[in-house]
């Protein structure tokens, strides 16, 4: 019984949906007539180097301490898993070929579900199909591979059918769009309205009459099938219809597998065909329903699974959450589950239990990528927890502050090696924090022998001992630790602050303090020359430091001082009693001298009205100037001899290359090779100059920020060692003009607001620690590593990122759990020295599956890159990118070689990788790392380097950007901060398909957002949000939405406002329309789409699975 | 020419403020100097007398104590030594003003940094040759500074070392002899033992024989 319904079900949805896609849209079929982009495809994308069996791209991370240059080979594939060809055609092999396939079934079951499986479709024909969707359950539940052997054998249709997918122009998975007759339009459809659209469309269909099935299926799931994989594919595909009765060419390969129980009876197709009717009309309305019935068709499937798919059909959400959940197969419900719907939120907890019976973590759930359309959850991807005891984990570091590539530690580096996945720690030390706990004591409790500082995971062996859990030296508990101050009470050190807080901050005692805490000290060093007058942005900088000129952070004692540079250096004496600045010109710059000892550096609360009255005349002093050199060098020198007896920040804002003097450059960038495939050139510095005098500063603890300003070239390679060496940071504002881009001098003013604002910590120097045994040893980020484990920091900022790497050198065996503990001292711009303690634990673990179901992969993602902006700069680009390929290659390899226990065709990743191959390849359509793609290498450096320093929030969102619909926020699931609703849509995978004309997009790219609007977005929109009448009056350069009293202007104004709140810098807004210039590069970061140069997310998981079979 | 100035609590020598070396020309050997600054204000306590001198090299180390406070400076030893403790006896005086009432309670180093600010201009104006006339006359009736007394920077560093490597000595010493009681009574005891045992072996080979052979 069940297995006919079963199979019915299967019949209808299976390939024939796909198949669907392709034949019903003709434009399709020719653009890409037999094309298949199975492996034999392979060459004709090749942006993607194959990797050769003996691998020739270095693994990212090798498995040996670290050799940054010499790449090491990525690992040799183990067994190989001959089994699954990823050929076609092989039905010899105990198990078919299903590479792709199989997966269709499960996805209809998710959506269509009312649908097609009424009893009556139950009885009709279980074509081929379901062979391979009863195999796809399997994967997901393992509680039920018996059952899944059986099914699994139907030689399906070879993999190489998938061609469908490329079809759409934009979009790379075949399109539900495609599967309508529209080419454009298509994509809109989907979006409109949930309900409506799809009875339209099923009836638009040419197939029509007779592929009834066929249609529904396309309809009511039309993204549920992975377009790709149609079975049958190969012999029906072309010949349109009589293909698609799947039944008669899939009972054949039905057939032959004696294996297959819940194949039923191979039923006629007709018959299938005619019963989805129907369904079809019903799924609309049916789609809620009762899951019950499921059940009763499913016996395999486990109850969650049903009722969880059918709380999605719901329409609770808004339409664009629904046109989006209904590609999605039902595996990556659990995750996608809509934050605004109540329904699938209880039922997780359920899904999650049912998958601890099965003695699978949901982590560890199997995931075929190539079917399962639609993993991107629906709101930002949270940090996994580690699994430790709850109180452990209670008081454990913040994610957001500490974070591991791998929540589970391996036991041996052995084992790290087999698991190929990066280890390493991402660390955002000095975040801005609500609330954290300060300590003053006279003694602060260190271990004696490694001089960890306490932390919650240490071990008290009684009331006068404790355990270091770093080195496991016993160490006495000093007699004032004995008394807890905060209640008040004596004799518990396990109660102090120390010991119940993972992040905490102690008032360091003089022993800290190699000399008297420095005065925050602030020197400008701004470029005059003609072509820095013509940007005009000196009336920015000046206005803004007046206007926070009081909100520098500091006391009594900050000093500031002024240097301008054109083609000779301007200092400016600002001492007291003098009526006005004066301005000395030193003209020689090749031996750069302080005109006078003092007063170039002045207190600020005593010298104010002075320093005003400079920045006031400033914007106009150079108005006239006709110089157009700029002699960065010799400037850069005479600020450091300034500010090298305190130490202390410059900030140096430049907007040409430095062609004068000491650190003269010249242009290396060829405007023509911008675009070029080939290896990009260039990316490492071309004097050592930058390097050595940032050396210098580091030593003086002086860091050096440097904002650029320009449209042309100006070698931020370079340039950018004097930033990255003395712990300073790059703001990079390219074209900008004071007239011109009113959007970059907007995104300039709120920077430096947030610049001259924001906390600092001078004289800093940061020390990782973590348990003997483990040992770090490569660090990203921005600093001067002085000895192996200590970063020097002249300057730590909130907004800095840093990352390491880590291996293991013993085996942790007798360890149940490992720590790490960075320690920053810094001291604060009120000239108090204090040390800021973070400390991370996390459990060890023995095997494979622990290892992969504790996978970070977003930690793991902004390692990888910091790693290929090492490897780019050492090796080369192409180099970085194979590296960065091979990574995810690996790790979905060595799971599927050694954690997978039953071997099935597809692109397997267990449910915590399943975004890592997107994020791999969001990674190598990143400006910095993209080829073909004209880009201009100074933007591309620039990427680099926030890549390595940013944190990796802000980081994720420059790999992979959010889109959100906004044209139709409403308050359900809103958030309700400070009385205020802000909207929470869905977030959107970033595909052309999920556009729509009739809507509005915002894409946030961290540092900008995108506004598009469709070209028939709702008038509605345009006048309540945008306030102009109609689509064309919208203006070309929109910045701002305006303030607009009505209730979808405050939530489009509370959602943008709430993004913006979250991040530290300004991200600017453009309203962008169709034709707009901007457009471009929008569409850039449609990165599952399919562009001129790079291959599309559906590509390049066939790959990923062609590497991966091999 | 004043190098280095430092404010510091007498009490536990945590140091209150202190002025960061313009160390351009004098170079790097500020730091040593800076150390034993340091070290000294952990040596001074209440004995000490509260003017003193302390030649290091060819630089001299003045400090005054007051009110439970040490100003200590380092100047070239050509700097006048009158010139010195006015400059002490002034930042002495702004300083009990601004901060004089909390210098017990404070906890952190360098709590009162801020008045580095007022240091550093007493400091130039000090060494500010014309202002320095008009100083001199200011303060000509400055006490007595011939009656300060000068000592060696060495000196002052080691005399607690020194004792306390009599100190060590001495209970050196005591730990010995007391070990070398303990051994002395326990070879007499043995001795004893000793003693008793042959006379007890005479006694008994005395009576075997009288009872096995007299007989």
């Amino acid at each position: 019984m069940s297995t006919a319904g079963f199979n019915s079900q299967n019949g209808t949805g299976t390939g024939q949906t796909y198949a669907n896609g392709p034949s019903q849209n003709p434009v399709a079929l020719q653009q890409l007539p037999g094309v298949s982009y199975g492996m034999t495809h392979q060459p004709s994308y090749n942006p993607m180097p194959a990797k050769a069996p003996p691998p020739t791209g270095p693994g990212l991370y090798p498995s040996a301490p670290y050799q940054p240059v010499p790449p090491v080979s990525s690992y040799q594939p183990g067994p190989q898993i001959t089994s699954y060809p990823s050929s076609p055609g092989q039905p010899l092999l105990p198990r078919p070929p299903l590479s792709g396939p199989p997966s269709h079934t499960p996805p209809q079951s998710a959506s269509p579900s009312p649908g097609p499986r009424m009893p009556p479709a139950q009885a009709t024909p279980p074509p081929p199909a379901v062979s391979s969707s009863s195999y796809y359950p399997s994967p997901q539940q393992p509680m039920a591979p018996a059952w899944q052997y059986n099914t699994a054998p139907p030689p399906m249709g070879p993999p190489t059918s998938i061609s469908t997918p490329p079809r759409g122009p934009v979009a790379n998975h075949v399109n539900p769009a495609a599967s309508l007759a529209e080419p454009l339009p298509p994509s809109l459809a989907p979006y409109s309205t949930a309900p409506p659209p799809r009875v339209s469309q099923s009836v638009t269909q040419p197939p029509g009459p007779g592929m009834p099935p066929t249609s529904m299926l396309g309809y009511t799931q039309p993204g549920t099938a992975p377009p790709p994989m149609n079975p049958m594919v190969p012999n029906t595909y072309q010949p349109g219809r009589p293909a698609y009765g799947p039944p008669p060419t899939g009972p054949s390969p039905i057939g032959p597998p004696p294996i297959m129980k819940p194949t039923p009876p191979p039923t006629g197709t007709p018959v299938a065909n005619t019963t989805p009717p129907p369904p079809k009309g019903d799924a609309g309305l049916a789609q809620p329903g009762p899951p019950g019935r499921h059940l009763g068709h499913y016996p395999s499937l486990p109850p969650g699974y049903q009722n969880a798919s059918a709380p999605h059909g719901t329409s609770s959400m808004h339409p664009a959450m629904q046109a989006a959940m209904q590609p999605y197969t039902q595996a990556p419900q659990p995750y996608q589950q809509p934050p605004g719907g109540p329904g699938p939120a209880q039922l997780s907890p359920s899904l999650a239990a049912m998958s601890l019976q099965s003695s699978t973590p949901e982590a560890l759930r199997v995931v075929n990528l190539l079917q399962e359309r639609n993993l991107l959850p629906p709101t930002p991807v949270p940090a996994p927890t580690p699994c430790l005891p709850q109180d452990l984990q209670k008081i454990n570091c913040n994610p957001e502050v500490f974070r591991c590539t791998l929540t589970s530690i391996p036991q041996t580096q052995s084992l790290l090696n087999k698991a190929k996945m990066p280890l390493g720690l991402l660390l955002h030390p000095f975040k801005d924090l609500s609330q954290l706990p300060v300590v003053t004591s006279s003694t602060i409790v260190r271990c004696r022998s490694c001089r960890t500082y306490i932390n919650p995971f240490v071990s008290f062996l009684d009331q006068r001992r404790w355990k270091c859990n770093l080195c496991y030296r016993v160490n006495d508990v000093p007699e004032e630790f004995m008394y807890n101050p905060v209640s008040r009470s004596y004799g518990e050190p396990h109660k102090r602050p120390e010991v119940q807080n993972a992040t905490i901050e102690f008032i360091a005692p003089s022993e800290y303090m190699l000399r008297p805490p420095q005065p925050a000290v602030y020197l400008f060093v701004l470029d005059v020359s003609h072509n820095a007058v013509e940007t005009g942005y000196l009336n920015v900088f000046c206005q803004s430091l007046l206007d926070n000129i009081n909100a520098l952070p500091g006391d009594s004692r900050t000093k500031v001082g002024f240097i301008t540079f054109d083609s000779t250096i301007h200092f400016y004496n600002l001492q007291e009693g003098l009526s006005q600045p004066q301005m000395l010109i030193v003209s020689d710059i090749e031996d750069i001298f302080l005109p006078t000892p003092d007063s170039l550096l002045v207190n600020l609360n005593e010298c104010k009205e002075l320093v005003q009255d400079l920045l006031k005349s400033l914007p106009t002093l150079f108005g006239k100037t006709m110089e157009t050199q700029s002699a960065l060098g010799s400037a850069l020198q005479a600020a450091f001899k300034l500010l090298s007896p305190t130490g202390g920040r410059m900030s140096v804002f430049q907007t040409q290359l430095p062609n004068l003097g000491v650190g003269a450059l010249q242009s290396r960038e060829d405007p023509n090779q911008r675009a070029s495939a080939k290896d990009i050139q260039h990316l490492s510095p071309a004097t050592d100059f930058y390097k050595k005098l940032a050396l210098d500063c580091s030593g003086q603890q002086v860091a050096v920020d440097l904002f650029l300003l320009s449209a042309q070239y100006c070698d931020l390679a370079s340039l950018g060692c004097i930033s990255r060496y003395s712990a300073g940071s790059v703001y990079y504002y390219p074209s900008y003009h004071h007239q011109h881009s009113p959007a970059q001098v907007e995104r300039f003013q709120k920077d430096l607001k947030r610049y001259l604002t924001r906390k600092i910590g001078f004289e800093a120097v940061m020390r990782i620690r973590c348990t003997k045994g483990l040992s770090i040893h490569t660090f990203h980020g921005n600093f001067f590593v002085r000895s192996t484990d200590l970063l020097s920091l002249p300057n730590v900022n909130p907004d800095a990122g840093f990352a390491v790497q880590m291996s293991i050198e013993d085996n942790l065996d007798d360890m149940q759990v490992v720590s790490f503990q960075a320690a920053l001292l810094y001291t604060s711009s009120k000239g108090e020295r204090r040390i800021r303690v973070h400390t991370l634990c996390l459990p060890v673990v023995s095997s494979l599956s622990d290892i992969f179901s504790g996978a970070d992969v977003q930690a793991m993602t902004g390692l990888l890159a910091c790693m290929a902006v090492d490897r780019s700069v050492t090796a080369s680009l192409s180099d970085a990118r194979d590296a960065m390929t091979n990574a995810a290659i690996d790790s979905l390899t060595s799971y599927r070689q050694s954690v997978l226990t039953i071997q099935q065709p597809g692109l397997l990743a267990p449910a915590c990788l399943r975004l890592f191959p997107l994020y791999i390849l969001a990674l190598l359509k990143q400006k910095a790392f993209r080829t073909g793609t004209s880009t201009r290498l100074d933007d591309r450096v620039f990427a680099m380097c926030q890549l390595k320093y940013q944190p990796l929030f802000y980081a994720m969102l420059m790999i992979h950007p959010a889109l959100y619909r906004v044209d139709d926020l409403t308050d359900e699931g809103a958030l309700n901060i400070n009385e205020r609703t802000i909207p929470q849509p869905r977030v959107l995978q970033l595909s052309v398909e999920k556009l729509s004309r009739e809507g509005a997009f915002l894409m946030d790219t961290g540092t900008v957002m995108y506004l598009w609007i469709g070209r028939n977005c709702h008038p509605n929109f345009l006048t309540q949000v945008l306030g102009v009448p109609n689509y064309a009056a919208v203006p070309e350069n929109l910045y701002l939405l305006p303030e607009l009293d009505t209730a979808e202007s405050q939530r489009t104004r509370a959602f943008v406002g709430w993004l913006r709140d979250q991040r530290p810098f300004y991200p600017s807004l453009h309203v962008i329309r169709d034709e707009s210039q901007l457009k471009a590069n929008f569409m850039q970061n449609m990165i599952e789409d399919r562009t001129a140069s790079a291959l599309s997310y559906y590509e390049f998981l066939l790959h990923l699975q062609q590497q991966i079979s091999k | 020419m004043i190098l280095l100035t430092m404010v510091a609590r007498v009490a536990d020598g945590l140091p209150l403020a202190a002025s960061i070396q313009e160390d351009e020309q004098s170079g790097r050997d500020l730091q040593q100097y800076q150390s034993q600054a340091k070290q000294l204000c952990r040596k001074l306590n209440a004995q000490s007398p509260d003017r003193c001198t302390l030649e290091a090299g060819d630089m001299n180390f003045h400090y005054l104590i007051a009110q439970g406070v040490c100003y200590l400076s380092l100047c070239e030893a050509s700097f006048p030594k009158k010139m010195a403790f006015a400059y002490l006896e002034d930042l002495h005086n702004e300083f009990y003003d601004q901060y004089g009432r909390r210098v017990p309670t404070v906890t952190r180093p360098y709590s009162f940094i801020e008045f580095d600010t007022y240091i550093q201009k007493m400091k130039k104006s000090y060494v500010d040759s014309r202002a320095r006339r008009n100083l001199g006359s200011i303060n000509t009736e400055l006490q007595d500074v011939q009656r300060i007394m000068v000592a060696n920077i060495e000196e002052v560093l080691q005399r607690g070392e020194a004792l306390s490597a009599l100190d060590t000595k001495a209970s050196n010493l005591t730990s010995l002899s007391k070990k070398y009681r303990s051994d002395a009574k326990y070879l007499n005891t043995r001795s004893t033992y000793a003693k008793v045992a042959a006379v007890a072996v005479f006694f008994i080979t005395l009576i075997i024989y009288v009872r096995f052979w007299w007989l």
